[in-house]
Order: C-alpha cells, then structure tokens, then sequence
C-alpha cells in the first residue's frame, strides 16, 4: 500500500481517538442507583459501536488534516519498445539546407528537420525510454533515459539554438553508449545517430567502439542527411588515391560501423522525405518485447478520510435524536 | 425537541457537519504563489577547474560547487517552476535543454546538471561579455530569466576597444550574473587528454593580452611600436592572466550594461534568495488546498462533545485516596 503523509506531526492527534473511550458523548440522565439498572447487552453492544464510530471519525479527520497518501508506485509491466539514446550532431553545417545553403523561406535547415521528425517519432513512441546526447567538438550529455517524453521533446527543441563548432564523433558515440551503463538489458538499445557529416576516428577511439558496442548490446542506426554534392555514406572513390578516413570520412565511418559485429543500419536522407522514411523504419522494426516500469502517480486519500469522517458525523448526529429526553 | 437542543453536544456535531459541508464546497482556494523560470547558464571554461570553494573540509572546484549547489537549489524550487540549462565557453553558449517543470522532471534536470563537465566545452577560449551577449541574444524571445554563472575570468583578456555592445537586448534582458569563485587569486589546474591533473597552467602556458585589432593604449607610448607591424609593441605581454579569481568589478559592470543583476555565489541560502529576487518571479494562480482549516474546526468541535467531565476525574481520585 505505500502509505504516507505530508506532515507527520499531525499525527499526534491520533491521541485524541482515545477521547470517546472515557466519555459516552451522551447526556446522562438522573437514576437513584445505577446498580438497579438491569444489564442490558444490546445498549451496552449499540454504545459500544457509538464509542467506535467517533474514534473513526477523529481518526478519519486527524489523517486527513495529516494529508495521508498512497506514495507513487511502479509497477513492472511487459510491452514493445526499446531503450533509445539520440544522438544529435550539433556541428555548424546543420544548420544548412539540404542543399547546403543558408536556410531561406522556402527551405528548412537539416536542423530544423531533424528536430520536426525527431519531436514526431518521439510522440509515437510511448513506452520507449528515451535519451538525448548531442556531440560537435566535444560531446554533451543533454538527458538521461527517461519515460518522461516532455524532457526529451524539450531537449530536442532546445537544438533550435544555432549549432557549434565541429564534427568529433566517436566522442560521441562513446557518451550515447555511456547512457546504457548500469540500465537493465531489456528491449532492444539503440543509438539513433543523426548527423550530417562524418569524422575519421582514431585508432584508439574505435577499439574502446567495439568493445563497448559489443558489451552494451547496442543497435546503431545512422541517419545521414546527405548535402547536395558532398559525399555519401555508399559512395566508392573515383581515385585510389582518395581512398582513405580523410578524404571520405564518411564511406569509412560505414565501413567501421558495419564491423562492428552489432546490428547497424544506415540511412541516406537527401531531403526530409528520407528521413521520414527512415524514422518510420526504426519504428516498425524496433519493437521487440521489454520490461517496462509504470508508474502510477501519488494518489491522495485525505478525501476519502474527509468523506468517512463526515459520514459517521452523520451517523453520530443522526443518532443524538434517539436518545431519551427527559 | 427543545431539550435535544440544548444540549451543547448536538450543536458541536451540527457545527460540525456544518464545517465538513463547508470543507466539501470550497475545497481549495486560488492563491498567487512566485513561480519562477530559469535559465541556468554555466560557464565551463578552465578557469572554472579552480579549486577556491571548501565543501565538507574539501576544497572542491568551482564548477563542482556550482553544480552541487544548483542541484540542492532544485529541491526548494516551487513546483510550476521551470529550469532550462546551458553552457558557456568560447564566445557564446548553448542549450541543452529548454525549462522544464522542475517537479515533474527533477530527476531528468539533476541528472543532466551532475553530467556537466568542462570537457563538454567545444572551443577553449572565453569572452564573457560576448558570451553573454549571445546568450541574451538566443533567449530574448523565450519568457525565462538568464541566470549566467561565470568567474569573470577571461582568457585573453578583453581589449578595452573592443567590447559588446549590450544596448540592443538591454531593454527585455531578464535575469541575473552569478559571480563564482574566491576574491584570492588561485592557480588554475591543467589536464592532460586522460582528464587526469599535470599541475597548474604557468605563466607562459596562457595569454596575458588580446593582440586582436588595434591596442587601446596611445601608441607613443607603446614601447617598438608600429602600426602595421606591432601594433601591440614589441615587448612579450606579462601579467597573472594564469592566476584567477572572480572578477566581481568586471562582472557588475557587465550587469550595468546588460541591465542584468548580480550576486555572488557563497553558499545555498545565499543564491536562493538572491534568485528569490520578485523581478524574476511570476504569480501563477495555483488551487491551493484549504481543507484543513474547516477539518480542524471539525475535529476541535467533535472532541469536545468527548472530552471528559472533570468531576469524573475528581471522583476517581477522590476514589484513590480513600
């Protein structure tokens, strides 16, 4: 049951239930000798029962004056969802077109979209706990996993702010994998990463990667939203010599993620409508079964105290016009 | 009839009654309660690493004592008060996230602010007043107050001939400086790309002058002067750019300019009521629960139709003596 109250002092005046125990809360009429009085089992039985109604009812105000409550619970539940950290490039060239320019009236930035569909997909998933990292030169830890969808939607409204400096991203894949660290491995965990470029990553960088993607049970889906004439994640180079991390950054990010031994999916978004496509997949694929706690709020029971105690007031009332007058 | 009325025991029960009637009618009464919304804004330069703050007999940095003392300021927050987080470094700040309801979301806001580190800082210089003035610049279309924590300690220091110019956000600017750090100059620590501490920034590790665009000094008396080629002189600049401690002066003048108030931060208590300031807060009409006046009422007269008779008493110690 859980129960509490909000100030527990009040309840010292428990004390005062113990009142009706040294007085009927009747008149007493005059007899010349009680002891002629014959016993009688039903008065004594029907006093007895007057006796309890008041302490309930001094019971039943004290607990309510107390504020008593049922504290919030959580129950474990079992439903479809995931445990989902997006992760947001926050590098200046977000805050590009697609087209890679200055966002005009007629087209939104890659930002602007992103934050457009991301607030959507987040909308639609209800029972996914969700986190949100964000990395440029350096990664930010924005929100933890959370059920608390308002959190997140404010997290991802606030990258309406204009963007930083540049694109470090294994600093940041490092942080999203962090937010599963000392969570329960249930559902599927995914990093949801969304970016606009790529960075070649160090060799030291992509073994900690590995193994941390292989001990945490990562998923990573990679939203690329590609810039009109930039390179592409499945681009293969015209020249050898071009081939390597610097020059295409981006083909060779892929290649890293598709070693990496866990699921991985990637998508080339070259206008928002991929992007939607892309989200609507991880939505219908990202559903496999999870261990989920709901929570119920805090439930106050001073209004039912009140409610019993103006009851038996009722009844106490209602009671003092059967008594003898005389 | 006339009997059953006046006993007083029938007319504290119908009182009451009375009083519970009461209490089921006007459960809650519309009360202005001081709401607030802010914006913290935390500075996460190096200077930041300082360690001038004593917490439990431990010196602790300034950007610890900062985050813990947020952390503990988030429990006393009204509920319907929100609380959105920044960071600055560089030459502006950036959002994390946008005010949340602190009652709702306080795990999600005390989680966020114990994460900060001053590694999350994108760039490595710092420029306070610019900061600033983009930091009230990103928000003057949001209702939140700006609460910008810094030490005032810039690296390089600003040239004189070149500073913000405030007049543009002044007129709807909202908020507060909170000035953080010891009047004492303290060594700022150093790090390597482990994060693990190499002892503190010398003097020949940091810039002791800005030697951007023109110097502010009349260049006669600028020792190997030339204006195309040394405008700063010829001499290495010296000074103790690579001590910091908070430059409050710096701070409240920057606080004139942007019409921002400012507040030291020394301990909780101090921070809550300067934050407590009535130029940030906003009256929000909240249902405010009175059931308790009328419930007490209730159970003061309920008691007394118990209470018990005092010559009883007196008998039963009369009995007692016998």
């Amino acid at each position: 049951m859980n129960l509490a109250v909000n100030t527990p002092w009040a309840l010292t005046g428990l004390l005062l239930t113990l009142l009706p125990l040294f007085n009927s809360g009747m008149r007493s009429s005059p007899a010349p000798w009680s002891a002629l009085i014959p016993a009688d089992t039903l008065s004594v039985f029907i006093v007895c029962c007057l006796r309890l109604c008041a302490m309930a009812a001094i019971a039943g105000l004290v607990l309510g004056i107390a504020g008593l409550h049922r504290t919030e619970q959580s129950r474990e539940r079992i439903g479809h969802g995931a445990h989902i950290v997006l992760l947001l490039d926050r590098s200046s060239s977000m805050d590009n077109t697609f087209a890679g320019r200055a966002p005009n009236g007629s087209d939104e930035s890659k930002a602007t979209a992103a934050r457009r569909l991301l607030t959507v997909f987040v909308e639609q998933r209800q029972t996914d706990l969700i986190g949100v990292a964000a990395y440029s030169t350096s990664p930010l830890f924005v929100m933890p996993l959370t059920e608390n969808k308002n959190a997140v939607q404010a997290a991802i409204a606030a990258t309406a702010t204009p963007a930083l400096g540049f694109t470090h991203v294994s600093k940041g894949l490092g942080m999203a994998i962090s937010f599963f660290e000392q969570q329960p491995v249930t559902g599927s965990r995914i990093v949801l990463l969304v970016s606009d470029g790529a960075a070649a990553i160090d060799h030291d960088s992509e073994q900690k990667l590995r193994l941390w993607f292989k001990q945490q049970q990562v998923r990573l889906y990679w939203i690329f939203l590609r810039t009109a004439g930039s390179p592409g994640i499945f681009d293969q180079p015209e020249d050898s010599r071009d081939d390597n991390a610097q020059a295409m950054p981006e083909l060779y990010l892929h290649k890293f993620f598709l070693g990496l031994g866990s699921p991985y999916q990637a998508y080339e978004a070259e206008s928002p409508d991929a992007l939607k496509q892309a989200i609507a997949d991880i939505n219908r694929l990202e559903n496999l079964p999870m261990h989920y706690v709901e929570r119920i709020p805090k439930q106050d029971l001073s209004a039912a105290c009140y409610s019993v105690a103006a009851f038996l007031l009722l009844v106490l009332l209602g009671v003092k016009f059967f008594e003898v007058k005389r | 009839m006339k009997h059953t009325l006046k006993d007083y025991r029938i007319g504290c029960l119908l009182s009451a009654l009375i009083a519970m009637l009461v209490l089921f009618i006007y459960p809650s009464k519309q009360q202005k309660m001081p709401t607030y919304n802010y914006t913290f804004i935390i500075d996460i330069t190096r200077s930041m690493n300082a360690t001038d703050y004593q917490q439990d007999n431990q010196a602790v940095s300034r950007l610890n004592f900062v985050k813990q003392t947020l952390r503990e300021l988030l429990q006393k927050l009204p509920c319907e008060s929100k609380v959105g987080l920044g960071l600055f470094t560089e030459r502006r700040s950036t959002l994390l996230f946008e005010p949340l309801e602190v009652c709702s979301a306080y795990t999600e806001i005390d989680t966020a602010i114990s994460k900060i580190d001053w590694r999350m800082a994108w760039a490595a210089d710092s420029n306070i007043a610019k900061g600033l003035l983009s930091t009230l610049e990103m928000l003057q279309k949001s209702d939140s107050s700006v609460i910008f924590i810094t030490d005032g300690q810039e690296a390089p220091p600003v040239n004189p001939n070149y500073q913000a110019d405030f007049s543009t956000v002044k007129s709807q600017a909202k908020g507060m400086i909170i000035g953080v750090g010891g009047l004492q100059a303290v060594p700022i620590p150093k790090f390597d790309s482990q994060g693990k501490q190499t002892g503190f920034y010398a003097q020949d590790d940091v810039p002791h002058r800005s030697s951007f665009g023109q110097s502010n000094l009349d260049p006669s008396q600028i020792k190997g002067y030339n204006a195309r080629n040394a405008p700063f002189g010829s001499e290495a600049a010296t000074g103790n750019e690579h001590l910091t401690a908070l430059h409050e002066t710096y701070l409240k003048k920057l606080g004139a300019e942007s019409s921002l108030s400012y507040a030291r931060l020394t301990d909780l208590q101090n921070l809550s009521r300067a934050l407590q300031n009535p130029k940030l807060a906003t009256a929000k009409v909240v249902q405010a629960d009175i059931r308790r006046q009328p419930a007490l009422l209730a159970l003061l007269l309920l008691s007394l139709v118990y209470l018990p008779k005092a010559y009883k008493f007196r008998r039963f110690f009369a009995k007692e003596c016998r």
